[in-house]
């Protein structure tokens, strides 16, 4: 960074500080709301979910988790097809990608994307590029936190 | 914005609505979730005096961790389900290990299946409503409680 600085010409100084004297100052406290309301507003919808599944069928609390989890990503799937998460989105920023549902909206939005790319090589190979690297990072985590845990269980640790 | 306005409405209507239940007083397994239940402990064994699962339930209470508790005493199995204080959830394995030994201590005899899942309680309230309103019998009863205590060890 400070060699960067060095090279720079006094222009580009000049411009920089007229850059930085008219740029607009980011609301982080608002977004940091907004994200926090939209965020846990996401969150009840699951425990309502949650609720749902304990209640009509055989789940208990520690099973309801996977079908929760595999209908909250089928309605941001439709929302994001619909056009409706993206609004949500720019609106809630990182409470409406950081829940699972923002899963679902980085492996749609990319298949929509490439759509045009073919079937295959567009969609198929597009679908998980961001989303690709959540699943690897959090299998190859999961296996890592087993294996401390066994190993823990093993030593009479836990 | 005006359509917003009109759901917003809406849904706060519902919500109001649903506050008007005109059975509100009586006992309802719906609510099992949301609201304390107290419910009294049932025994499907006539073997034993009904004292002791009251005794159960007596001491389960008596954890200061715990606001609800529901007993349901088998031939062989003691099912006891119980609802942790909200700020308390963080500490759920430890409070289960203190009442395993507060119970195993003090009914050496008994073979207790203990837990704290909102399903299994839910299930022992439909089974403790079926039972009052004598809608199952004693056998039938404890067929649905083996079902439940199967249930609880489910894992996936």
């Amino acid at each position: 960074m400070a060699s960067k600085k060095k090279k720079t010409t006094p222009e580009q100084l000049k411009y920089q500080q007229l850059q930085q004297k008219h740029e607009l100052k980011r609301p982080v406290l608002k977004n940091c709301i907004k994200a926090f309301f939209v965020g846990g507003l996401i969150c009840m919808i699951c425990q309502a979910v949650s609720f749902f599944y304990i209640y009509y069928f055989n789940f208990t609390e520690q099973t309801a988790g996977n079908p929760t989890v595999a209908t909250m990503v089928f309605f941001s799937m439709l929302l994001t097809g619909f056009g409706v998460y993206d609004r949500l989105g720019q609106f809630a920023g990182a409470g409406s990608a950081v829940p699972v549902t923002g899963f679902g909206n980085a492996v749609i939005s990319a298949a929509i994307e490439h759509r045009t790319e073919g079937l295959v090589l567009g969609v198929g190979g597009n679908m998980f590029k961001l989303a690709g690297a959540v699943i690897l990072f959090g299998v190859v985590s999961a296996f890592f936190v087993a294996l401390i845990k066994t190993l823990l269980g093993v030593w009479g640790v836990l | 914005m005006k359509k917003i306005y009109i759901s917003c409405t809406l849904v706060g209507f519902i919500f109001l609505a649903s506050g008007c239940n005109p059975h509100a007083r009586q006992e309802d397994s719906g609510m099992t979730l949301l609201k304390k239940t107290n419910s009294s402990p049932i025994q499907l064994s006539t073997m034993n005096s009904s004292k002791e699962v009251q005794d159960i339930k007596k001491d389960v209470s008596s954890l200061p961790e715990i606001y609800d508790v529901a007993v349901i005493k088998g031939k062989k199995d003691t099912l006891v389900v119980y609802k942790v204080k909200h700020l308390q959830r963080f500490r759920m394995k430890k409070i289960e290990k203190k009442l395993n030994t507060l119970l195993e201590k003090k009914y050496p005899d008994d073979k207790f299946s203990v837990s704290s899942d909102y399903k299994i309680f839910l299930e022992a309230e439909r089974l403790r409503k079926k039972i009052k309103d004598a809608h199952v019998t004693k056998k039938k009863a404890e067929k649905e409680l083996q079902s439940i205590i199967k249930l609880k060890d489910e894992t996936t």
